[in-house]
């Protein structure tokens, strides 16, 4: 197998391996949505606060993704068809893959999104990629161009994209860093607990957005605290699981902070990877999960225009999401007619949005 | 068959011209169902829903929907016993509080054991109809984001009957 057809060497090969980063990242979000609004209210405070931060700090990641992307001349489309993903869809954690599904909180939720957070790094360089031996159409962090092989883990695919920037910056100069300033959106327009999100002109600054990227997601080198003193994700959920919180200084796997209380059956019974074809067609729940989609795609449209020379769209945008939060709770506190104690769920099928709208 | 909590949402979507999508999504019907059935009781309870579905079933025989609404008005909202216990249904559903039942009522059919008006749930407060109506949140609840107030309301299409 050979590693250099896969290195980053063309400006162009750098922005696919942005758009799909900005894809990874939004990719989480549905999930974690799911999970988060499936927990009943007046109840599992813990666990809502741990999966609510981590869920605005992957918007942070889109929007840094977002900044790096423009600031070499790229364009940013988040209304593309296959933006995103049908799920399940999968992400690569290691030799193998595993599925990411869009389903109620659970002990199997917060593992799987432990998978998506896992720190992983390569144990040597041949290693960094994997293929696939049958590429599934709703493969993650795959190579451009190449969607059999994929990489290790998330983490191994932003490495990448650093090694990238650090190329075509030796190569070209600041000549990389063309385009429009004013597309950069900047923290004026985006408040959120953890993690500053910084505007991308130059090396420095693309090497820090993929810095705070990796640390909140993985941890950085082992370490389950940040330069910050925040807390990786995959710890933040794993405190979930294993019902206590860390410290700084522990060890992983290790938490010695207060316990906290996870209440795993004061969630709706929602139905995973719902899909609108599971609701009655001309029932107020499917013409309300239609309309969730559409609300969805047009979030999307929103965010596009933000990130391509109005960021101060992005205000507008947010308060978008927090409408589209009242429609998911809605749909997830609505038992499918027919099916005995299962909930509907927002079905994110943006394709179909797309075709009732045009 | 027709469970009981159906036959409540059939009655609150047509007396709050809610949809029972949006009833069930506030997730208060089988808390505020168990509040009028033990207040009130199964008899007047079960004889509202009744009234109603019958309401129902004439007008849908007349292809008169106007018909419904008269005799919900009649024979529901007029009733001396079934009246003001039909409207603490719909005052559950915009705001979330069990409202005491008039003087007039308990000198007429009894006090009821628990028959004092209080908030229902922790949750009930915040899943108001009134919010949705007025196209407002919550004031403490449901933050609406930074910046929101500079955008205009979202008010709800009323549910057509």
């Amino acid at each position: 197998m050979s590693t250099a057809s896969t290195r980053i060497t063309t400006v162009e090969r750098l922005r696919e391996y942005l758009y799909l980063a900005m894809q990874l990242e939004h990719a989480t979000i549905p999930p974690y949505l799911t999970a988060l609004y499936s927990l009943k209210p007046g109840t599992n405070s813990d666990a809502y606060h741990v999966i609510r931060v981590v869920a605005v700090e992957e918007m942070l990641h889109l929007t840094l993704d977002a900044n790096m992307l423009n600031a070499i001349g790229g364009s940013p489309d988040l209304t593309a068809p296959s933006f995103v993903p049908d799920y399940p869809a999968f992400l690569p954690d290691g030799e193998t893959d595993f599925q990411v599904s869009r389903q109620r909180f659970s002990r199997e939720a917060m593992q799987n999104i432990l998978e998506i957070e896992r720190p992983k790094q390569t144990p040597s360089e041949q290693h960094r990629l994997v293929r696939r031996s049958a590429p599934k159409a709703q493969q993650l962090a795959v190579v451009p161009g190449e969607p059999s092989m994929q990489y290790y883990s998330i983490g191994e695919f932003y490495a990448e994209i650093g090694r990238g920037f650090r190329y075509l910056h030796k190569e070209m100069g600041d000549a990389l860093f063309r385009g429009d300033p004013a597309r950069q959106v900047g923290k004026e327009y985006f408040y959120s607990g953890g993690g500053e999100l910084t505007t991308v002109t130059d090396l420095d600054s693309a090497e820090v957005a993929i810095r705070l990227i990796s640390e909140q997601g993985e941890g950085y080198g082992g370490r389950i605290y940040d330069e910050h003193r925040e807390l990786a994700h995959y710890y933040r959920f794993e405190q979930l699981l294993l019902g206590r919180y860390y410290l700084d200084g522990d060890q992983p796997g290790q938490p010695t902070g207060p316990a906290l209380s996870v209440d795993w059956d004061a969630v709706y019974p929602i139905k995973q990877d719902a899909r609108l074809a599971d609701y009655p067609a001309g029932s107020e729940l499917r013409d309300a999960a239609v309309a969730f989609n559409r609300a969805y795609a047009d979030f999307l449209g929103l965010l596009t225009k933000a990130f391509t020379g109005q960021p101060e769209l992005l205000i507008e945008a947010v308060t978008g999401m927090f409408r589209l939060r009242d429609l998911m709770i809605q749909l997830i506190r609505n038992p499918i007619p027919g099916l005995d104690g299962v909930n509907a769920a927002p079905t994110f099928e943006m394709a179909a949005a797309a075709v009732v709208s045009s | 068959m027709t469970t009981r909590l159906e036959r409540f949402l059939a009655f609150s979507a047509d007396a709050t011209a809610f949809t029972r999508f949006e009833l069930q999504g506030t997730g208060q019907a089988r808390e505020y169902l168990d509040t009028v059935v033990r207040i009130a009781g199964d008899t007047i309870v079960d004889r509202l829903l009744d009234l109603h579905l019958h309401a129902k079933a004439v007008a849908a025989a007349s292809g008169n929907s106007a018909i419904m609404e008269h005799l919900l008005r009649r024979d529901v909202l007029s009733d001396p016993r079934l009246g003001p216990v039909a409207r603490n249904i719909v005052k559950m559903w915009f705001v979330g509080i069990w409202y005491e039942l008039p003087r007039e009522w308990t000198e007429a059919f009894g006090a009821r054991e628990g028959d004092v008006t209080f908030v229902v749930s922790g949750t009930a407060y915040a899943e108001g109809l009134l919010w949705r109506a007025i196209g407002a949140n919550p004031p403490g609840a449901k933050a609406p984001g930074y910046g929101s107030w500079a955008l205009p309301p979202h008010i709800p299409a009323l549910a057509a009957h």
